[in-house]
C-alpha cells in the first residue's frame, strides 16, 4: 500500500506538470485573452455527432468574442460528467434522455423530450449545471436490419420481429442485456426475444460492420448514424415507443453561464433537427471530413455566424 | 458525396495530409506518456534495485511483487484502477509505470552485480564511502546494462500506450481506436505504423546510447526473453 | 472498502458461475483461444528458430522480428484485422482478429529464445560432436535442442503469459473470454464486475506463469552450485504462492 500511495502521488504530480505543459503549449488559439474570458468546450462522448455539435458551440462563442479551448476527445460520459462538474470543461452537448438516466438511474425517461427536460433540469441544477434549450435533433436508439433481412422477414416495425426473433442474432452495446431500452424492454414491451445476442459496441461502426457482413441480423444503432441511409438499411419503427427521446441540448456550468451564452447556444439548438444533422454526420463518419469544417459550414448556411 | 464504405481506400493520403497537426499532437502525447512512465519507473526502480543489491534477501519479494504487476493484463489493470483514479492520466501512468518496474529492477540489479569486486575493493581502498562508491563507480559501470533495461522498458511502454486510448488517453492509440470505431483503416494504420516506427527509432537510439556507454564491448548479444 | 465487498459478492454469486456467459464458459473460451495461439506460434517460430540457431543464417531476420514484435501494438492489429475478418473469415465475431493478434504476439519470444538457446551451446562441444561423426541433424536433435530446452520453454512461458493477458482485448472487439467481464463492466458502470474480471484474468496469467515455470525447471539440466545460486531467485519468484 505504501508503494502504491507513493507512486500514485508521484504520478499525479508529474501528470499535473505534464498537463500544465500541455496546456501551455497546446492548441492553435491565439495568445490574446479576450475581455469576455475563456471557455472550454467538451463533448459527452468521443463520437462524430457530438464533436460536430461541440464545434458549433465553440465557433459561435468564438465568433461572439470568447476565447475557446476544445476538449473533444473525451471518450464517454463517465469521463465528461466529472470533467464538467470539476470545471475541466465548461460546457458540452448532451443527449437529454441518456443524461437523465445517467444522473438518476431510477428516473423514467420518456418519448417526450419536454417531460425529460423538466425532470433533468433540477437534477443538474443541484450539481451546478444548467440545461439550456433542447434541439429538435433526436438521436435515439434504433433497431436496424439490412434491406435483404427486412424483405426476407417482412420487417418494418419492431413488433414485426416478434415471430422471427428467435432465429435471429442481435448485436449491440454490451449493456444491452441489462438496460430497459434493449433486451429487457424488447421482451416486456414487444414480446421479442432474440435467439442470440452478441455484445459489440455502442453506436460504433464495428456494430454496423458486423451487420453489413451478416455476422449479426439486427443491430442496435443510433438513429442518426449515417451508415443507415448510406447502406439503404431499414431502421425499424418503434411502434410501441420503447425508446426514450434523446434530443441534443447544451449543458453549461452555472458559474460561467450568462445571458449571452444562453442566447448563442439556444440559437444553435433552434436550428438543429434530426434531418439536417444526418448529412453532417455522414460528412464526418463516411467522408472523414473534419468536424470543425462541417460545423462551420452549417453555422454559415444557417446565419449563425453573421 | 457518393463514397460508400466498401469504396473506402486502405490509405486515404489526402486525409493524412490534412491532419498533420492532429497527428503531431498525438505523437507528442505518445512520447510524453512514455517518457513520464519510464522516468517514474526509473525513480522507483533505482532505489529498490540498489537496496535489493545490497540486501539480497529483499530481491525475491521485490521481483515477486513487480513480477505480479508485470503479469497483470493492461486492460485488467486499467479496469482495477478506474474505479479509484478515474479516466485520468494518473490511471494511465500508474499502469504504464507498473509495467516498467520488473524490467528496470532486474537490469539495474544485474548491472550492479556485474561490477567486479576488485574494482570496488580498489575504490574502497581509496577511501570512497558507500555513497561515493555507488555514484562514482558502481552505477557508471552498470550503466550499459541499465540502459539495456531502459531500452526494453521504453519499447514495451510505447506499445502499451496505445491501449490507454480505451481510457481516453492513448497518444497514437487515439487513431487506432478512431479507425476501429469509424471503420477507417487510414486512421488505424497511421496510429499503428507511427507507433511501431517510434518504437523502432527509440530502440535504435537507445542501442546507440548503450554502445556509446560501452565503447569496449563488441557487437551486443541478443538478449533472450526471461 | 465498499468496492472490495461488492467485488467479493460478484465473485461469489452463483448465477455468475453458470451459463454461456458465466465464468466457467468464459474461462474455457479464454484458455482455448490462448492455447490455440500459443500452439500456432510455437509451430511457426520453433522450426525457424532451430534453423537460424543451427545454421547461423538469417540472424538479422530473427533480431528484427524480436524487436519489431515488442513494438507491434496488439491493439492496432486487432483493429486492422477486425473489419476484414468479418467479411472474409468465418466464425464468431472477433475470433480471428483476436487469434491473429495473439499468434503474432507469441512469435518473437519463442523465436528469439530458440535461436539464442541453440547458439549458446558451447562451440567446442559442437565441434567435438561433429568430430565423433555426428551429422548436422544429429547435432541439432541430440545435442543442441536438449541443451536449449530450458531457454525455449522460458520463451514459451513468456509467450503464453503475454497471450493469456492480451486475450482480454478481444472483448473490446466483440469476442468472448474473460475480458468480456471487464468490457461489459465498463459499459454497465459495474465496478464489481470490472474488478472481478480483472482479478480472474490476473489469476489465470499468474497460474500460466507459475505452471510453465515449473515445467521449465523440470526440464532444466542440473545446475552447478554457482548457477544454482544465481537461479534461486527466479525459482523463488516462480514458486511463491500468488497473492502474498
Amino acid at each position: 500500500m505504501r508503494y502504491n500511495r507513493r507512486y500514485a502521488l508521484g504520478a499525479t504530480l508529474l501528470a499535473l506538470a505534464f498537463v500544465a505543459v500541455a496546456c501551455g503549449s497546446g492548441g492553435g488559439t491565439t495568445g490574446t485573452t479576450s475581455p469576455k474570458g475563456t471557455l472550454t468546450v467538451g463533448v459527452s462522448g468521443g463520437f462524430a455527432e457530438n464533436q460536430i455539435v461541440a464545434e458549433m458551440y465553440a465557433q459561435v462563442l468564438e465568433h461572439a468574442g470568447y476565447t475557446v479551448k476544445r476538449q473533444l476527445d473525451i471518450q464517454n460520459r463517465e469521463a465528461s460528467e466529472p470533467a464538467l462538474k470539476s470545471g475541466v470543461i465548461d460546457l458540452k452537448p448532451e443527449y437529454i434522455g441518456t443524461l437523465l438516466l445517467f444522473v438518476n438511474p431510477q428516473a423514467s425517461a420518456s418519448a417526450d423530450p419536454a417531460q425529460e427536460a423538466s425532470a433533468l433540469k433540477p437534477l443538474l441544477a443541484a450539481t451546478g449545471i444548467t440545461l439550456l434549450n433542447y434541439s429538435q435533433a433526436n438521436d435515439t436508439n434504433a433497431f436496424v436490419v439490412t434491406k435483404a433481412t427486412a424483405d426476407k422477414y417482412h420487417l418494418a416495425k419492431v413488433s414485426d420481429l416478434a415471430s422471427v426473433a428467435g432465429q435471429l442474432t442481435l448485436g449491440g452495446p454490451p449493456e444491452c442485456p441489462q438496460r430497459p431500452f434493449c433486451i429487457p424492454g424488447l421482451k416486456t414491451t414487444y414480446g421479442v426475444t432474440f435467439g442470440h445476442f452478441n455484445p459489440i459496441g455502442a453506436c460504433d461502426s464495428a456494430t454496423a460492420d458486423a451487420l453489413d457482413a451478416g455476422a449479426i441480423d439486427v443491430a442496435l444503432l443510433c438513429s442518426t448514424q449515417s451508415v443507415i441511409s448510406a447502406k439503404g438499411w431499414v431502421a425499424l419503427e418503434d411502434d410501441k415507443h420503447l425508446q426514450k427521446a434523446d434530443n441534443i441540448a447544451p449543458v453549461v456550468r452555472t458559474s460561467v453561464d450568462n445571458a449571452e451564452i444562453n442566447r448563442l447556444l439556444n440559437a444553435v439548438s433552434a436550428k438543429l433537427t434530426t434531418e439536417n444533422i444526418l448529412p453532417l454526420n455522414k460528412a464526418v463518419e463516411i467522408d472523414h471530413e473534419d468536424a470543425a469544417v462541417v460545423a462551420k459550414k452549417f453555422l454559415q448556411d444557417n446565419g449563425l455566424l453573421s | 458525396m457518393t463514397v460508400t464504405l466498401s469504396a473506402e481506400p486502405f490509405v486515404r493520403w489526402s486525409w493524412v495530409a490534412g491532419h498533420l497537426h492532429d497527428i503531431r499532437i498525438h505523437f507528442v502525447e505518445h512520447i510524453e506518456l512514455t517518457v513520464i512512465a519510464v522516468a517514474i519507473g526509473l525513480v522507483i526502480s533505482l532505489p529498490l534495485a540498489v537496496y535489493s543489491h545490497r540486501h539480497r534477501r529483499a530481491y525475491p519479494p521485490v521481483t515477486f511483487v513487480t513480477g505480479l504487476m508485470y503479469t497483470v493484463p493492461s486492460l485488467a489493470l486499467f479496469a482495477f484502477l478506474v474505479p479509484f483514479t478515474g479516466l485520468t492520466t494518473t490511471t494511465a501512468e500508474i499502469g504504464l509505470v507498473s509495467y516498467t518496474l520488473l524490467i528496470l529492477i532486474r537490469n539495474v540489479v544485474a548491472g550492479l552485480a556485474g561490477v567486479p569486486e576488485d574494482v570496488k575493493d580498489a575504490a574502497r581502498g581509496m577511501g570512497y564511502t558507500d555513497r561515493q562508491l555507488l555514484w562514482r563507480v558502481e552505477l557508471p559501470l552498470a550503466a550499459p546494462v541499465i540502459v539495456a533495461g531502459i531500452r526494453i522498458a521504453t519499447v514495451t511502454t510505447i506499445g502499451l500506450v496505445t491501449v490507454t486510448a480505451l481510457i481516453g488517453k492513448g497518444g497514437l492509440g487515439y487513431f487506432i481506436l478512431k479507425g476501429y470505431r469509424e471503420s477507417f483503416p487510414t486512421s488505424t494504420l497511421i496510429g499503428g505504423v507511427l507507433s511501431v516506427l517510434l518504437a523502432t527509432l527509440v530502440d535504435a537510439l537507445l542501442l546507440f546510447a548503450q554502445r556509446v556507454l560501452t565503447p569496449w564491448a563488441r557487437a551486443s548479444r541478443v538478449r533472450a526473453f526471461a | 472498502m465498499h468496492a472490495m465487498s461488492e467485488f467479493l459478492r460478484w465473485l461469489t454469486t452463483s448465477s455468475h458461475w453458470s451459463g454461456p456467459s458465466g465464468i466457467p464458459s468464459r474461462l474455457l473460451e479464454h484458455v482455448q483461444l490462448s492455447a490455440l495461439a500459443v500452439g500456432l506460434s510455437l509451430a511457426v517460430a520453433l522450426p525457424v528458430g532451430l534453423f537460424i540457431g543451427h545454421t547461423r543464417r538469417g540472424e538479422f531476420l530473427a533480431v528484427s522480428v524480436g524487436n519489431l514484435g515488442r513494438a507491434l501494438p496488439s491493439f492496432g492489429i486487432l483493429a486492422i484485422v477486425f473489419p476484414f475478418a468479418l467479411r472474409y473469415l468465418p466464425g464468431s465475431i472477433g475470433f480471428w482478429p483476436t487469434f491473429i493478434a495473439l499468434f503474432l504476439l507469441g512469435i518473437p519470444p519463442v523465436l528469439t529464445n530458440t535461436y539464442v538457446g541453440i547458439q549458446n551451446v558451447d562451440a567446442d562441444t559442437v565441434e567435438a560432436a561433429r568430430g565423433m561423426g555426428m551429422s548436422g541433424r544429429q547435432v541439432l536433435m541430440l545435442l543442441e535442442v536438449p541443451l536449449a530446452v530450458p531457454l525455449i520453454v522460458a520463451g514459451l512461458r513468456t509467450a503464453a503469459v503475454q497471450i493469456v493477458a492480451t486475450a482480454t482485448l478481444g472483448a473490446v472487439f466483440g469476442w468472448g473470454g474473460l475480458g468480456r467481464f471487464i468490457v461489459d463492466g465498463f459499459a454497465l458502470r459495474d465496478n464489481a464486475q470490472i474488478l472481478g474480471g480483472a482479478f480472474l484474468v490476473a489469476v489465470l496469467a499468474i497460474l500460466t506463469e507459475v505452471g510453465l515455470g515449473l515445467l521449465e525447471r523440470a526440464l532444466s539440466p542440473r545446475l552447478t552450485s554457482r548457477e544454482r545460486g544465481r537461479g534461486r531467485v527466479r525459482d523463488e519468484l516462480a514458486f511463491a504462492p500468488p497473492g502474498q
